[in-house]
């Protein structure tokens, strides 16, 4: 296994494990979006040891994270949001799911900025809320109804970030950089001018980049 | 020349530009009437109304108006620029491109034509024009550091790094502070353009850098800053064998020393227990006895742990013969062990730790290729179902162990069983349904999938699955159609795949603006690399060859129709009779399509609802039954085979594919190339062989009637048998040299039969496939095939004595035909 950032040829296997594990799924441009958004973000794992059929064998992907900052956080507080999380069957309990997390979670937090990261769960799928409450320490949040396309109940949970954000700034201290603030940290509390005017950019065509976050959110409502 | 309107109309026409894009087509429709009808001859009205009349659908109309508007005015750049967009459109980017020069240079200044020009020519990889188009639009707003970031982006696609580094430079130091911290943008464009050192603390992206920095230390040599670099990376991530080579290498760790590097690994696994890489990675360079060791701790405390995936994470080690035998001895000795020690105590259900977990990974190791005993992973299986029944693993392994055999149907219905204990997990749907379109059962299959796909739309869950661009049910469809037959279904199969690679080429058009305003340079930079070789993917190579062989197979069958194939025995009442039972399979193929759909539509709850989406287009070809009538069959599938050869030109069955389209088109020179690359890959292929034989063949009738030039480049160029050889001889030759291998005794046989041998001898000859008692009955299959295809009397007792070679083969062995009557 090779827990390594996702890469834009990643995509066709990690939207074929998607697939494969989840009744969430999205087109390749809303990974595509994802990847060139905040490539720092998502993870894959890999198995590498699976011998080539031919001699144009992509990375089998065999669990992932795609993750994102929220563009407009209603809260006004930057912060992560976990899209889409899975890992094939044949290679669950291996603890990936748990790094892949970890890893995002980091870059968060490093490249933007990350006061929390939040996601939403069935409210039936147990290995899932395990994972989020006992191993990561995610807080429950609440309990949104029929969240679903199929009308189950999702919890939103949110995990805060300080406890990185401090690790982040006792190893600078400890390497002695003089930078001071840990990188990241001025990474933007408040969003940068630029970010914001993005969003009234159309992309011009009929499903724009910025379309498809509606797509995708108009798919859990 | 613009025409001069009246200062009201002027006023009405900046109104139409504004109802267009915002969308009011409508409003804006009525004011370009109205301008119009005082001048009717006006181009840029003429032109906006076009546009407005394309976005209501109306392409054709559109084009039409189009060209009306160039007449009335061609010096108008907007008149260009709308021919332009509705090309764009069209997705002719050529067209395209040109139509917005056009409009440029009769208005130099227009930056929304210089974008729109700019941005078709990144997409259509004309980086040289998009130079000239992002140095124009760095000239005319020079302020903007996106227009920078942009023109050193070109360079950089167009392969010019050094020009690249410089506009970044040039930018720089035209500023008269340095970028902030904060700059995303800037930070991203530098690290792509390697200058690392000095952005390091300015850049946002910790891990890059910190890659970067590593990999340079240790090129440059300075091996302790190197190995704290990778240090850090592990503690960042210890799941990523990269940074274990890099450390053991700067620790100059990587020769012989196998002790000093597992202690690296042993410092990490203690430090981090959690850490699953640091545990498992030293078993790849372990060897004899060291190996023995780890490998035993690690296996007991997996499987202690009842990890499941723990065959899956140590497979690849059985390459090596050592590694298997010891894994296997060593799961054998664990579960001895465990039944020694344990009481009564039984395992808890659904969990697979201890004596199950053995058992599990022993049915794993003896389903595995390479160390394959199908029996005794069954007995496995039975024994874990014994303790631990309402597993879903060993169902899942007992299902793949029948696949193994052969055996589609068992293997179906117990990935099912599996599947019903777990509902919730999409996972075990999903294995479900794959083992029914194996077992060609493609009805069941979707209704399996429609447990987790939306199907509120329409289309009902296969439109769900197109729309979200499931390659592989796609794909697996289309040949489970295959086999049975429906060749429309499975070319509308195919075809839906091919359609999905455009759209994700497409996809990337929006990312030539987006991510030079999101400033993620790397990325873009990447995602531009891969779109060039999309179609490079297995996904793409896997469903194109399905399309080939069906279009092959529509076009011989034309030929049987027509007897263009200079029949043999070429009695015309032969024909008639070809003709009748070429009809009526046509006709039992189309009922049964028919029947397909009508029973899918019965399974969608939402089909009796009336269509909400209006903008679901009507499918006016469900079953395919265009694509399989269409007259040029080989067109058709040359178009799915260029992206083989151009992309993946080592594939050998892309080679053997090119083959066959380009010999029926009587392309003989593109047809050596295909088989020339072919046996470059694999001289012993057997298939490669027929058409080596089928080659000098044909060439040999044709060589005369071909242009002299043709001529002589085949003569030099395809050296793989003589003009002058025996090819009876040859094929014997073959055929005894390969008299082991099933596989080529069948295209041994074929090739007798090609050049003429009688046909009961041929026969006869297959069934020496039967007496060579490999556990590969695929060849078996394709002999099978043959003889239904002469029509010979011989098939039937051929698939019994299959049947009782491969008791457990289900092509062999069919299921009873249900009853005739429905
Ligand atoms: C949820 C999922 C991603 C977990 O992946 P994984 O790689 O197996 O998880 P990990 O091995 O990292 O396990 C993390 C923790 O969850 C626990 N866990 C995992 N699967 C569990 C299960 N089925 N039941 C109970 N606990 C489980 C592990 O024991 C571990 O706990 P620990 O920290 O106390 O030791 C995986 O089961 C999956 O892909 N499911 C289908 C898709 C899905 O539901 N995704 C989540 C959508 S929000």
């Amino acid at each position: 296994m090779d827990i390594r950032r996702l890469e834009p040829r990643d995509i066709p296997l990690i939207q074929h494990a998607n697939l494969e594990n989840l009744p969430e799924n999205y087109f390749m441009k809303y990974y595509l979006y994802h990847a060139l958004s905040w490539p720092q973000l998502s993870y894959v794992a890999v198995d590498v040891s699976r011998p080539k059929k031919t001699p144009y064998d992509y990375p089998k992907i065999v669990g992932y994270v795609l993750a994102k900052m929220e563009e407009e956080p209603t809260d006004g507080v930057q912060h992560g949001h976990i899209t889409s999380l899975s890992v094939m069957r044949t290679h669950r309990r291996l603890g990936i799911a748990e790094k892949l997390m970890r890893q995002s979670q980091l870059a968060m937090v490093e490249t933007f900025g990350a006061q929390y990261v939040s996601l939403h769960v069935r409210v039936s799928n147990k290995a899932a809320i395990h994972l989020y409450t006992k191993t990561l320490g995610f807080d429950q949040d609440k309990t949104e109804s029929s969240y679903y396309a199929d009308g189950e109940d999702a919890y939103s949970m949110r995990l805060d970030l300080s406890t990185i954000r401090e690790q982040i700034r006792d190893a600078a201290d400890a390497e002695g950089v003089d930078e001071g603030e840990p990188v990241g940290e001025a990474g933007s509390k408040t969003l940068p001018v630029r970010e914001k005017d993005l969003k009234k950019v159309k992309v011009g065509r009929g499903l724009g980049v910025q379309a498809l976050v509606e797509k995708d959110e108009s798919k859990h409502s | 020349m613009p025409q001069p309107l009246s200062s009201k109309e002027n006023s009405l026409f900046r109104q139409v530009i504004r109802n267009y894009e915002e969308k009011q087509y409508k409003r804006g429709l009525k004011a370009a009437e109205q301008i119009l009808k005082k001048n009717p001859k006006h181009g840029d009205t003429l032109a906006m109304k076009a546009l407005i009349i394309n976005s209501l659908g109306k392409t054709d109309e559109a084009f039409a108006l189009a060209k009306e508007a160039l007449t009335a005015d061609m010096k108008s750049h907007i008149c260009w620029h709308v021919y332009g967009l509705l090309y764009r459109h069209q997705k002719n980017f050529e067209e395209a491109i040109k139509a917005y020069k056009f409009a440029l240079k009769l208005e130099p200044g227009s930056p929304q034509i210089q974008r729109d020009l700019a941005y078709l020519q990144a997409q259509m990889r004309d980086f040289q024009g998009y130079i000239q188009s992002r140095t124009a639009m760095l000239q005319s707003k020079s302020q903007l550091r996106q227009n920078w970031t942009a023109l050193a982006v070109a360079h950089h696609l167009a392969g010019d790094l050094v020009q690249a580094e410089k506009v970044l430079t040039t930018y720089e130091e035209s500023l008269k502070s340095p970028p902030s911290h904060t700059d995303y943008e800037n930070s991203e464009a530098l690290i792509a353009l390697e200058h690392l050192e000095s952005i390091a603390k300015h850049n946002l992206d910790r891990l890059a850098v910190l890659e970067l920095r590593a990999e340079y230390l240790a090129k440059l040599g300075k091996k302790d800053a190197a190995v704290k670099a990778y240090r850090a990376l592990l503690d960042r991530n210890s799941e990523h064998p990269e940074y274990y080579n890099g450390l053991t290498e700067a620790m100059g760790l990587d020769g012989g020393d196998t002790s000093a590097r597992k202690a690296v690994y042993d410092e990490y696994a203690k430090s981090n227990p959690r850490c699953d890489a640091a545990k498992r990675l030293p078993l790849d360079f372990l060897t004899g006895n060291d190996f023995r060791d780890a490998a035993k701790l690690y296996l007991t405390l997996m499987l202690d742990k009842g990890v499941p995936s723990t065959f899956a994470n140590l497979k690849h080690l059985y390459t090596d013969p050592f590694k298997k035998e010891t894994l296997e001895s060593l799961a054998h000795e664990y579960v001895k062990a465990k039944e020694s020690q344990s009481g009564d105590e039984s395992p808890a259900e659904g969990e697979l730790k201890g004596i199950p977990a053995g058992l599990y990974y022993l049915a794993q190791h003896y389903n595995y290729h390479l160390s394959r005993d199908l029996a005794k992973a069954l007995e496995f299986v039975d024994r874990g179902l014994g303790l631990v029944p309402g597993t879903v693993e060993f169902h899942m392994t007992k299902a793949r162990i029948w696949k193994h055999y052969g055996n589609t149907r068992k293997a179906a219905e117990i990935m099912d069983q599996a599947r019903n204990l777990d509902l919730k997990d999409r996972y075990i749907n999903t294995k479900a349904a794959k083992y029914q379109l194996r077992n060609n059962e493609t009805a069941k299959a979707l209704k399996t999938m429609s447990l987790f796909t939306r199907n509120d739309s329409p289309g009902g869950p296969l439109h769900d699955l197109i729309d979200m661009q499931s390659i592989w049910y796609l794909t697996e469809d289309g040949e489970a159609s295959v086999r049975n037959g429906l060749i429309g279904l499975a070319l509308k199969r195919f075809h839906a795949v091919y359609n999905i690679f455009d759209v994700w080429q497409e996809d990337q058009f929006d990312f030539h603006s987006f991510s030079l305003r999101k400033g993620q340079i790397r990325a873009y930079v990447d995602m531009v690399r891969w779109e060039d070789k999309l179609r490079e993917h297995p996904f793409y190579t896997r469903a194109a060859l399905g399309a080939i062989a069906a279009y092959l197979g529509i076009h011989d069958s034309k030929l049987v129709v027509n007897g263009v194939n200079g029949s043999t025995n070429g009695a015309a009442d032969d024909e008639a009779e070809k003709k009748k039972v070429l009809k009526k399979a046509k006709k039992e193929a189309q009922k049964a399509e028919r029947e397909a759909a009508e029973q899918a539509a019965k399974q969608d709850p939402n089909k009796a609802k009336a269509a909400t989406s209006e903008n679901v287009k009507k499918d006016d070809d469900p079953l395919g039954l265009k694509l399989a009538s269409n007259d040029q069959p080989l067109v058709e599938a040359t178009k799915f085979l260029l992206p083989i050869l151009q992309f993946s030109p080592k594939n050998i069955d892309g080679q053997v594919a090119g083959f066959e389209v380009y010999i029926r088109r009587e392309k003989y020179l593109l047809a050596l190339h295909c088989l020339n690359a072919a046996l470059a890959i694999d001289p012993a292929n057997p298939v490669v062989h027929e058409q080596t034989v089928r080659f000098r063949q044909e060439i040999n009738l044709k060589l005369a009637s071909l242009p002299a030039k043709v001529a002589e480049v085949i003569k030099t160029e395809f050296t793989a048998i003589d003009a002058s050889t025996d090819l009876k001889k040859y094929n014997a030759d073959f055929l005894k040299k390969h008299k082991e291998s099933a596989a080529h005794v069948v295209s041994a046989v074929k090739i007798r039969k090609l050049l003429g041998e009688d046909q009961k001898a041929c026969e006869k000859a297959l069934f020496d496939v039967l007496s060579l008692k490999t556990e590969d009955w695929e060849p078996a299959a394709e002999a099978h095939g043959l003889l239904l295809q002469w029509r010979s009397g011989e098939a039937e007792a051929f698939r019994k004595a299959a049947g009782e070679t491969w008791p457990e083969v289900t092509a062999f062995n069919p299921p009873p035909a249900p009853p005739a009557s429905s």
